[in-house]
């Protein structure tokens, strides 16, 4: 696993807080935001291990979240982790990049072994 | 029919004088009651026909559909009892007090009960065996069991109970909500039902647990830590509470979380609980009678047992229950490896009897060497203790286990779980003698290997699932096709015609639900994937392990049916018990003096007795408001015949002499009526008796003319055949030779209102010929695609909503049947003859009827 | 089947009753929709509406009570109850009180439209 830190991005805030929380206590570092603006600008920054990209934010569509992002970084890897099931959304999200995408909730191990999965890549 | 009666008191009730436009009005005004009673009779034996159906069909229903039919039910014959009154003039409303008392019953059994939510919160496993599952879940007890009685090792730890996941629901006010987003939630719709799945366990998971809960779980914790100098990490295992969850498995439905630290067990708790409504267990709960407030989420909170070898043991071979020796799965590290499919496993076969010896073992890493095995997974004697504990627990509780163990670093063995074998897992192989294809018949197959999981044959096409992506796009029928078999497709398992996988043994969870609905899987099928393309159409023998390209029919038509599900299940049984409220009929003669509201028992009874009264005040109301001797016609075919019509409505041409004794056929507009008579008309009768007296129509006089044979009959109705008419309605009443018959029919339009009835009862000869006969038009009738219920020599056939078209050609039918079934019971034991006048009866009908569509 | 018909929606799902209400006015229907009680009694009031399809769940009134008045009001207005909760009690009152059917969600639009039709029919005069 990289030793680059993960990007949380989703506009709950408790989940954010206990993700990376969890994430910490098994030797993960990693940010959370709440909007897409602050992910765009979070990636344009500074370098992710992974991006968790939520699919509704409040700002800004994940999708467009997703291609601004792949833009700055285009080896970034991010793993669309959404509530709102969407095959079409899914797709599109692929054909633009995402690394992977998941259907909320994922058990925590489950969510660590696709972290570090996708984490593995980048290195 | 008792009109006989009810014309005696009739005669005795002032007759209303009225105006022969008043009355014309009045006449209209309880055609317009009658009208709207038989279409909400319509309703009523439709939705009784759909509830009954629902018990044997197999197909999924929930709480919700049998809610909504009894309460659909209720009020349509509330309706009905509210017409014949007005059209009875006040009459009948006495039957408001059965109707009372049945609805009573049935709402009581189709309320919804909130539960209580007092109770302890928390018990330790040191306290738990079976008797505690209410409290903590058919898993947890069981292990309690194990840990308690059977005095086996388990992890320790505690319970958070079912009383504490109420109260946390409860605290929050969550169940409303919750119940609001199920609601109409389209299961089929995968997008939908993972959206609402993830925002309900969201719900769930944001939701603020109740303070003394969270601290009685610390405070637990903090005692289950006390034990030990390092830093507790605890697995969180659901321990689902159903009412009744016998071969119910639940297997791998809901949430389980490993590694939990102290700061995060709330929040796991949680997460737990919210897993209640993960969609594979919103699917699984659907397709098996499950409703929510059935299931409890109780929560196992056990120290993490640091496997370094784990698997399953099934105290008996799956496909056998009486095989002489138990069956091990076994893989490095974590027990989870080989339940979520995703572990490398090997397998074991181990004697029942001491000293336990190994009598078959196979890696999962094709060394095959036994010195190899025992260093990767288990020695002999760690086998053998197995082998002895699973024959230890099934004696135990009584019944092969499916048993989830772990041997930790130190060597010391722990039993995590132990519960019975799947029913489907258990039962008898399949019989030997039933026909089995010739290889020689069969293709080649495109795959040949791996295990089979779950018996069957199913054929659509392969859709290769590998993201939850490929899960949201999977078509329904589909072949699911996949590498490893997660736990997670199982919410699949509903739409897929067969599984096969590539890795993965019969102890995934996968394996259990797909056993437990019936759809064949094969697992550790090598190069299914790449031999697979997506949408091929497809054959899997499961059984047999094998999967060929196209439909192969020869395999297909060995498929077994389709478990019903639903048997035995909470919303199953409920149903079974309103059941008995609704759909038995007790009135069945309307001669009998029993035939009166108080003898109503059941939703059944009184939509027949309203009925029944209904035809009887539309044929009274000409005497009851004086103008009986011109209301009935005397049909003319050649000459006056022996049968009536009756006008209602709109049956008659406008250019009608109402004044006329006589009709004929070409006064009559009447849809349903022409059909039926077409029907009579189209072909002579055949005999017996044989023809004679002047052609056909003496010959429908003839049987018709002397009903007072038979000492049953005593109504003025019986005595002559009655057509009572309107442009879309006909009810016809029919005495021939020894049989009774009825026949109505409402053509409206509106699909609403069709319908096409009939019943049929009685005949000369001795009940074994008189049964015969029934059976020969009950098949005819189920052919033409009517609903056919038959009692010992009676019966009744329906058909509702259809298009018009169609159910002229149906009364067709049945007006040839009304004459060419006369007597025919006389030679009905003679099979021969019998199917001779099948064949004629079908060639006749066929030449008969235009060929229509349902619609 | 006369499809010229005036429906009136009572609904507060707004969702439902503004699809609903699109697939009516596609099939030929004239349909208005009130999201409460008050606003659906305005809209009677104006005379336009032949048929009244009434949910029995609404935010600022029980329905059958809604109900109760409109038929006080306008006796010979047929309306339909139309609900998402099976309740027997609900049922047998709204017919008592003079509703013309009732009938549970989820219904398909065939279903729901023959039966304001016959609602509809059921409510003229007799003969005519």
């Amino acid at each position: 696993m990289s030793e680059l830190p993960i990007l949380i991005v989703d506009d709950e805030e408790e989940f954010v807080s206990t993700m990376v929380q969890r994430l910490r206590k098994r030797g993960l570092s990693s940010e959370g935001v709440l909007t897409g603006t602050a992910a765009i600008a979070k990636a344009a920054d500074s370098d992710f291990s992974v991006v968790l990209l939520d699919m509704r934010l409040p700002d800004m569509d994940g999708g467009l979240v997703l291609q601004e992002i792949k833009k700055i970084r285009p080896e970034s890897r991010v793993v669309i982790l959404t509530g709102h099931a969407s095959a079409s959304e899914g797709e599109e999200g692929i054909r633009n990049g995402a690394f992977d995408y998941l259907i909320k909730p994922v058990e925590f191990e489950t969510l660590l072994e696709k972290l570090r999965t996708a984490g593995n890549h980048n290195s | 029919m008792s009109f006989y009666f009810d014309r005696l008191t009739s005669f005795f009730r002032t007759k209303p004088r009225l105006k022969p436009a008043e009355l014309q009005a009045a006449f209209r005004g309880h055609y317009k009651e009658f009208r709207a009673l038989l279409t909400a009779n319509n309703n009523a034996l439709e939705l009784m026909a759909e509830l009954e159906q629902a018990l044997t069909a197999g197909h999924s229903f929930g709480m919700a559909f049998v809610r909504g039919n009894c309460t659909a039910l209720s009020v349509n014959i509330y309706k009905m009892i509210q017409h014949l009154t007005r059209l009875a003039d006040g009459r009948y409303v006495e039957l408001d007090h059965p109707f009372r008392t049945i609805t009573r019953e049935l709402e009581q059994l189709i309320a919804i009960r909130s539960l209580s939510t007092e109770g302890e919160v928390i018990l330790s496993m040191k306290e738990i065996d079976v008797t505690k599952v209410d409290q903590v879940g058919e898993k947890m007890a069981n292990l309690g069991e194990v840990k308690n009685r059977v005095g086996l090792r388990t992890p320790d730890g505690f319970v958070i109970t079912a009383a504490a996941a109420r109260k946390f629901i409860a605290t929050s006010d969550l169940q409303v909500e919750i119940n609001r987003r199920l609601k109409g939630l389209d299961l089929d719709n995968l997008e939908e039902l993972y959206t609402v799945s993830a925002g309900i366990q969201s719900l769930i998971s944001n939701a603020p647990l109740p303070t003394e809960l969270e601290e009685a779980i610390l405070a637990h914790h903090r005692q289950l830590a006390a034990d030990s100098d390092e830093e507790l990490l605890v697995a969180l295992r659901s321990s689902a509470l159903g009412e009744d969850s016998s071969n119910v498995s639940f297997a791998g439905q809901y949430r389980t979380q490993l590694n939990v630290s102290r700061e995060f067990v709330g929040q796991a708790y949680k997460e737990i609980v919210a897993g209640k409504y993960k969609s594979q267990a919103i699917v699984y709960r659907q397709q098996r009678g499950y409703r929510n407030l059935d299931v409890h989420m109780c929560v196992g909170c056990l120290r993490m047992v640091n496997g370094a070898v784990s698997g399953v043991l099934y105290s008996r071979a799956p496909d056998n229950p009486r095989s002489p020796f138990v069956i091990i799965q076994a893989a490095p590290g974590l027990a989870s490896a080989v339940v979520d499919g995703s572990g490398v496993t090997d397998q074991f076969r181990v004697s029942r009897t001491p000293p336990h010896p190994i009598l078959h073992r196979q890696s999962g890493v094709e060394e095959n060497d036994s010195a190899a095995i025992s260093r990767r997974t288990l020695t002999d004697d760690q086998a053998a203790e197995l082998a002895a504990i699973g024959v230890r627990l099934e004696e135990h509780f009584g019944t092969p286990q499916d048993i989830e163990w772990s041997i930790d670093q130190s060597g010391l063995l722990y039993i995590l779980q132990s519960r019975p074998l799947g029913r489907s897992l258990s039962e008898e192989p399949p019989e030997t003698s039933e026909y089995k294809p010739m290889a020689a018949d069969l293709p080649e197959p495109l795959l040949i290997g791996g295990a089979c999981v779950s018996r069957g044959v199913g054929y659509g096409p392969a859709f290769k699932v590998r993201s939850s992506l490929d899960l949201l796009r999977f078509p329904k029928g589909a072949v699911l096709v996949i590498e490893t078999p997660y736990p997670e497709w199982a919410s699949l398992l509903n739409r897929a015609a067969a599984v096969v996988s590539e890795t993965g043994q019969m102890a995934a969870h996968l394996a259990t639900v797909a056993r437990e609905f019936g759809v064949p899987a094969i697992f550790g099928m090598k190069q299914a994937k790449a031999t697979l393309a997506n949408d091929t159409l497809i054959t899997v023998d499961a059984t047999a392990g094998k999967v060929y390209a196209g439909r192969i029919e020869p395999l297909l038509a060995l498929a077994a049916p389709k478990p019903n599900l639903m048997v035995g299940s909470p919303v199953y049984k409920i149903l079974t018990q309103a059941l008995v409220h609704i759909t038995p009929l007790n009135l069945t003669d309307p001669a009998s003096p029993y035939f009166r509201p108080d003898s109503c028992k059941t939703l059944h009874d009184l939509t027949r007795f309203c009925h029944e009264k209904a035809v009887v005040e539309m044929f009274n109301f000409g005497e009851r408001y004086g103008f009986d001797d011109k209301t009935a016609k005397q049909l003319v075919v050649d000459a006056p015949s022996q049968w009536w019509v009756i006008d209602l409505d709109d049956g008659f041409t406008p250019d009608f002499d109402p004044e006329s004794r006589y009709i004929d056929l070409g006064h009559i507009v009447s849809l349903p009526m022409l059909a039926i008579w077409q029907g009579m008309t189209a072909f002579p009768w055949a005999g017996p008796p044989p023809v004679s007296l002047g052609g056909f129509g003496s010959i429908i006089f003839q049987s018709t003319r002397n009903p007072h044979l038979d000492p049953a009959v005593r109504s003025a109705m019986a005595a002559k055949n009655y057509f009572l008419i309107s442009k879309n309605y006909c009810n016809l009443n029919v005495r021939l030779g020894y049989h009774f018959a009825l026949v109505e029919a409402n053509l409206g339009e509106f699909l609403t209102e069709n319908y096409v009835s009939f019943q049929f009862k009685g005949g000369a000869a001795d009940e074994n010929r008189r049964l015969l006969r029934i059976r020969l038009i009950s098949d005819i009738l189920s052919e033409f695609g009517f609903r056919v219920e038959q009692k010992v020599d009676a019966m009744t056939a329906r058909i509702e909503k259809k298009p018009g078209a169609f159910l002229l050609e149906r009364l067709k039918i049945l007006g040839y049947l009304l004459i060419h079934t006369r007597q025919i019971d006389m030679v009905m034991a003679d099979e021969g003859m019998a199917a001779g006048y099948r064949r004629k009866i079908m060639t006749d009908l066929h030449t008969l009827i235009i060929p229509t569509t349902e619609g | 089947m006369a499809t010229d018909l005036k429906i009136l929606l009572i609904d507060d799902e707004s969702d439902f009753v503004e699809t609903t209400c699109k697939r009516l006015i596609r099939r030929g229907y004239s349909a208005k929709t009130a999201l409460t009680c008050a606003d659906g009694l305005t809209i009677i009031a104006s005379g336009w509406p032949e048929v009244v399809v009434l949910d029995v769940m609404l935010p600022d009134r029980d329905g059958v009570d809604c109900l109760r008045e409109i038929k006080e009001k306008w006796p010979t207005l047929p309306v339909i109850l139309l609900t998402g909760h099976a309740c027997m009690q609900t049922g047998m009152h709204g017919l008592e009180y003079g509703a013309s059917d009732y009938c549970l969600k989820p219904i398909d639009l065939e279903t729901l439209v023959e039966k304001i039709a016959i609602a509809h029919r059921e409510s003229q005069k007799p003969g005519i």
